[in-house]
C-alpha cells in the first residue's frame, strides 16, 4: 500500500472525486496553473481543464457565493480558500446565506470549503488560526478537522459526497509531516464519527487535528510510568460524535480536552458541557482543559511555541489527573 | 451630458483575445430615457431643525411611454396585468397589517411596479432571478401567487417557507428558478453569477437576474459579485434599481458618480440608463441584456430610475422626502402611465376591457387573501428539523444536463510536495 504524506493524500481524494462525478469542481486563488499555494491541487488543471479549476479573483465573499449558487443547479464545488484565517473575508455568506438555506427555503448546498487551517508554522496571527468555532456554532454546516492521511483522504470524499456545506479544516503542520499508508482505492470515512485514535483505561484525552500528534507523544511518555492514554480524534467538530464522548468518560472515568484553538469559546467548553449531560456520575475527577491562551497566533517561534499546547502540559496534566 | 465611449467585447470572444494595448479609453453610457432631469438633494439647517430639499426642474412635464421594439400588444397587456396585480397585492398587503394580521413590517415596491414586473418578464422559464424585498412583482411573473407572499407576511404554515422566514425571502430550485435573498444587501449578485457558472458548466449560457439598490449597491459583496460576474463573463442582468432612498438615506449620499450606470466602466461591462417607471424601457433593456447573457457576451448593468413611493417599511412615514419630490415621481406613477398608454395612446384595450382585467384582478386577489387568512399558523413542533439535509430529503443532480466534461487521461496524479512559504 502507498505512503502518502496527509497533503497528498487530500489531493488524491479530490483527484478521485472528480474523476468519479462531473458535477464536483474547483474553485479558489491560484489553484489552477500554480496549483495552489500548498500544491493541494496541482496538476489539475492539466488534467480536468480550466473549466473544472477555476482561478477567481481575491473576492472570497464570491468565491463563496459563487460555489453556493453553482450548487442550486446541481453543481458539487469545492472552494478553496488560500488559508482558512481569510474565511472572515467571505463570513456572512457562509453563515447567512449558505448555513440557513436548507433550513428556511430548502435549499441544499452541496458544498465544500476547503484549505489551511492551524499553527505551529510561524506563520502569525493571520496564516495559523483556528477559525473551526465560528462555524461550529452556526447551525447548518459540517466542520471536519482530520488529523491522519487516512482519514484526511476519506472524510474529503465524504464532504464532497455530502448534500451539506462542509467546512474541510485541513490542518497546515500536518501537510508533510505526516506519512501514512492510504488506499489507492475508493473509499470513505464518514462525517460526524470520532475514532480512537489510542486505546487505555487510565484517562481519555479528547481532542483533533495537529493535537492528535502531540497527544500520541504524550501518550507514549506515560506508558513508560504505568499510565494508560486512551485518545479520541473527533475528526468532526460539527455534529459532534456525543456516544464516542461519552463512551470514553465511561471507560477510563478521568478526561482531558485538548485543543490547539484559543480557550474561550474552544470546542473543550462544549464538550464539557456534553459530558456533563450524558455521563456526569461516571467522573471521577474534574474535566481538564488544555487550549491555547486567549490572544492571536504570536509570530516569534519562542512566543509560539508559548501560546500552543505542549507535550509536557499534557505530561503533567495526565500525571495530576491520574493521581486526583 | 458628456457620452463617453466603452470598449466592448461585441463579438462573443472569450476574455483572453480582449487587448488591454489600446491606447485610448472611450466609454459609453446608453440612456433611454425620454427625459433626464438633474435634481440637486441638499442638507440643510434651519432654524426649526435640519431637513432635505430639492432643487431643479420638478415642473418638467411627464413623458410619453416609449414604444418597446420587442413586446406585442399581447405581452403589454400582460405585463399590465401583472403590475396591477403587484399593486393591488401589497394594498392588500397593507390592510391586512392594519387588521393586525401580519407578523412583522411590510416592505412595499409602490411605484417600482414597472421594473419588477418587465425585467422578470424577460427571463426563461429555465433562466433564475433572485429578488429583492421590493421585487415582489418578480415573484408573481416567475410564478409564486399572491397568497404564496400573504402567507409569508401572515407566517402561515403553508409560506413557502412553512413559516421559517419572512416577506420575499422564499425560492425554488426546482421549478420557478427563484433565489431566495436573505436581509444583507448585495449578497444574491456573486450567488446568481454562481448559478449562471453552474449552468455553464452543464453546457447552458443562461440569462440570470437579480437587483440591488441605489443604497445596497454600497456593499463590498457587490463589488465582488458584479467583478467575479464580469472576469468569468457570466450572463449576469443586473438590475440596479435607483429610487432616490436607502431608508432614510438619499442617493446623493451613497455615492459619487453622476449615475450608478457608470460603475458598469470600473466593471468593464456594458451599462444602460432606462426609466424604471416605463416598463417598455425595462423590457427592452432587459431582453437586450438576456440575449448577450445567451451569447456568452457577460453580464450587463441597467440602473432603472424612479423613487421610492412610500417610506423604507410600513413604520416609516418617510418625512424626510422633500414634498416636491414626492409630488413629482407622483406624477409619473407606473400603473397610471401604462394604463393610459394602452388605453388612450395605443388603444390597445377599451375602457371596458380594462375594466374587466381590473376586475379579473380584484377576484384572483380576494381569493388569494381568503385563502392566506384562513389558512393555519405552524405547530410549534414544526419549528424544528430541516437544518440539515439528511436521510435522503433531497437529491441532488445536474438541473441542465450532467457536465460533458474532457478528461486528459494522459496526465497523471502527482505526487510530493513543492516549496512553500510556510513549512
Amino acid at each position: 500500500m502507498p505512503q502518502l504524506t496527509y497533503l497528498e493524500a487530500i489531493r488524491q481524494g479530490i483527484w478521485e472525486e472528480m474523476e468519479r462525478d462531473p458535477t464536483v469542481f474547483c474553485i479558489g486563488e491560484d489553484i489552477g496553473i500554480y496549483g495552489g499555494a500548498f500544491k493541494v491541487t496541482d496538476g489539475f488543471i492539466d488534467r480536468f481543464g480550466p473549466e473544472r479549476v477555476i482561478d477567481t479573483p481575491i473576492a472570497e465573499s464570491a468565491i463563496v457565493g459563487a460555489a453556493f449558487g453553482a450548487s442550486l443547479t446541481g453543481m458539487r464545488p469545492v472552494a478553496e480558500f488560500q488559508f482558512m484565517d481569510f474565511i472572515g473575508c467571505a463570513f456572512n455568506q457562509i453563515v447567512n446565506m449558505v448555513a440557513k438555506a436548507h433550513y428556511r427555503w430548502g435549499a441544499p448546498a452541496p458544498m465544500v470549503i476547503r484549505g489551511p487551517s492551524g499553527g505551529n508554522v510561524h506563520g502569525g496571527p493571520f496564516h495559523s488560526q483556528n477559525p473551526e468555532m465560528w462555524f461550529v456554532h452556526a447551525p447548518g454546516l459540517k466542520v471536519v478537522c482530520p488529523a491522519s492521511a487516512y482519514d484526511a483522504k476519506g472524510l474529503i470524499k465524504s464532504a464532497i459526497r455530502d448534500n451539506n456545506p462542509v467546512l474541510f479544516f485541513e490542518h497546515k503542520y500536518l501537510y508533510r509531516r505526516i506519512k501514512e499508508e492510504v488506499p489507492a482505492e475508493d473509499y470513505v470515512v464518514p462525517l460526524g464519527r470520532a475514532r480512537v485514535a489510542r486505546e487505555g483505561l487510565d484517562l481519555s484525552i479528547i481532542t483533533y487535528a495537529a493535537m492528535v500528534h502531540t497527544a500520541l507523544e504524550a501518550a507514549a511518555i506515560l506508558a513508560k510510568e504505568g499510565i494508560e492514554i486512551e485518545i479520541i480524534d473527533l475528526r468532526t467538530l460539527s455534529p459532534l460524535d456525543r456516544e464516542a464522548i461519552a463512551q470514553t468518560v465511561r471507560k477510563t472515568n478521568k478526561v482531558i480536552l485538548l485543543h490547539e484553538d484559543v480557550r474561550t469559546g474552544g470546542i473543550a467548553g462544549e464538550l464539557a458541557a456534553i459530558i456533563n449531560e450524558e455521563a456526569f456520575d461516571d467522573l471521577d475527577g474534574p474535566i481538564v482543559r488544555i487550549t491555547a491562551q486567549d490572544s492571536p497566533v504570536p509570530f516569534s517561534p519562542p512566543q509560539e511555541e508559548y501560546f500552543l499546547p505542549k507535550v509536557s502540559d499534557i505530561v503533567r496534566e495526565a500525571r495530576r489527573l491520574k493521581a486526583y | 451630458m458628456s457620452e463617453k465611449k466603452m470598449k466592448t467585447s461585441t463579438s462573443g470572444s472569450n476574455s483572453n483575445s480582449r487587448s488591454a494595448a489600446s491606447s485610448e479609453r472611450s466609454y459609453q453610457i446608453t440612456d433611454y430615457r425620454l427625459e433626464k432631469p438633474r435634481f440637486e438633494l441638499k442638507q440643510v439647517c434651519l432654524d426649526d431643525g435640519v431637513c432635505y430639499q430639492i432643487e431643479g426642474d420638478l415642473d418638467a412635464p411627464v413623458p410619453p411611454i416609449r414604444d418597446s421594439k420587442y413586446l406585442s400588444q399581447q405581452q403589454c397587456i400582460e405585463i399590465y396585468r401583472w403590475m396591477l396585480l403587484n399593486r393591488k397585492m401589497e394594498t392588500a398587503l397593507e390592510n391586512l397589517y392594519k387588521q393586525g394580521k401580519v407578523v412583522g413590517g411590510v416592505y412595499f415596491g409602490l411605484g417600482q411596479e414597472a421594473c419588477s414586473c418587465a425585467s422578470a418578464y424577460a427571463l426563461k422559464p429555465d433562466e433564475w432571478l433572485g429578488p429583492m424585498i421590493r421585487n415582489q412583482g418578480s415573484l408573481l411573473v416567475r410564478g409564486f401567487s399572491a397568497r404564496d407572499i400573504m402567507m409569508q407576511y401572515m407566517a402561515k404554515a403553508g409560506s413557502p417557507t412553512k413559516g421559517r422566514d419572512a416577506s420575499s425571502h422564499f425560492g425554488d430550485i426546482q421549478q420557478r428558478n427563484v433565489v431566495a435573498p436573505i436581509s444583507t444587501l448585495g449578497d444574491l449578485i456573486p450567488v446568481l453569477a454562481g448559478v449562471a457558472l453552474g449552468a455553464r458548466l452543464q453546457g447552458r449560457n443562461i440569462a440570470v437576474m437579480t437587483y440591488i439598490g441605489d443604497g445596497g449597491q454600497s456593499t463590498g459583496v457587490t463589488y465582488e459579485g458584479i467583478n467575479f460576474a464580469a472576469v468569468q463573463d457570466l450572463g449576469l442582468v443586473l438590475f440596479v434599481e435607483n429610487n432616490l432612498w436607502g431608508y432614510s438615506t438619499p442617493a446623493d449620499m451613497q455615492f459619487r458618480v453622476k449615475d450608478l450606470a457608470e460603475r458598469a466602466i470600473a466593471y468593464g461591462i456594458p451599462g444602460v440608463i432606462v426609466d424604471g417607471t416605463d416598463p417598455c424601457q425595462v423590457y427592452d433593456a432587459a431582453h437586450e441584456a438576456c440575449e448577450r447573457a445567451r451569447r456568452g457576451e457577460g453580464p450587463t448593468l441597467i440602473e432603472a430610475k424612479m423613487m421610492r413611493m412610500k417610506g423604507h417599511a410600513i413604520h416609516d412615514a418617510a418625512e424626510y422626502v422633500p414634498k416636491p419630490l414626492s409630488e413629482y415621481w407622483k406624477k409619473r406613477d407606473p400603473m397610471a402611465r401604462f394604463e393610459d398608454y394602452l388605453v388612450n395612446t395605443k388603444k390597445w384595450l377599451t375602457r371596458e376591457e380594462n375594466q374587466k382585467l381590473i376586475a379579473d384582478v380584484d377576484r384572483e386577489l380576494d381569493a388569494d387573501r381568503e385563502f392566506a387568512v384562513n389558512s393555519p399558523m405552524p405547530v410549534p413542533e414544526s419549528a424544528a428539523g430541516g437544518t440539515y439535509c439528511e436521510n435522503g430529503c433531497h437529491e441532488v443532480k445536474a438541473k441542465y444536463q450532467v457536465p460533458i466534461v474532457s478528461t486528459r487521461k494522459s496526465v497523471k496524479l502527482k505526487q510530493g510536495d513543492a516549496a512553500v512559504h510556510l513549512k
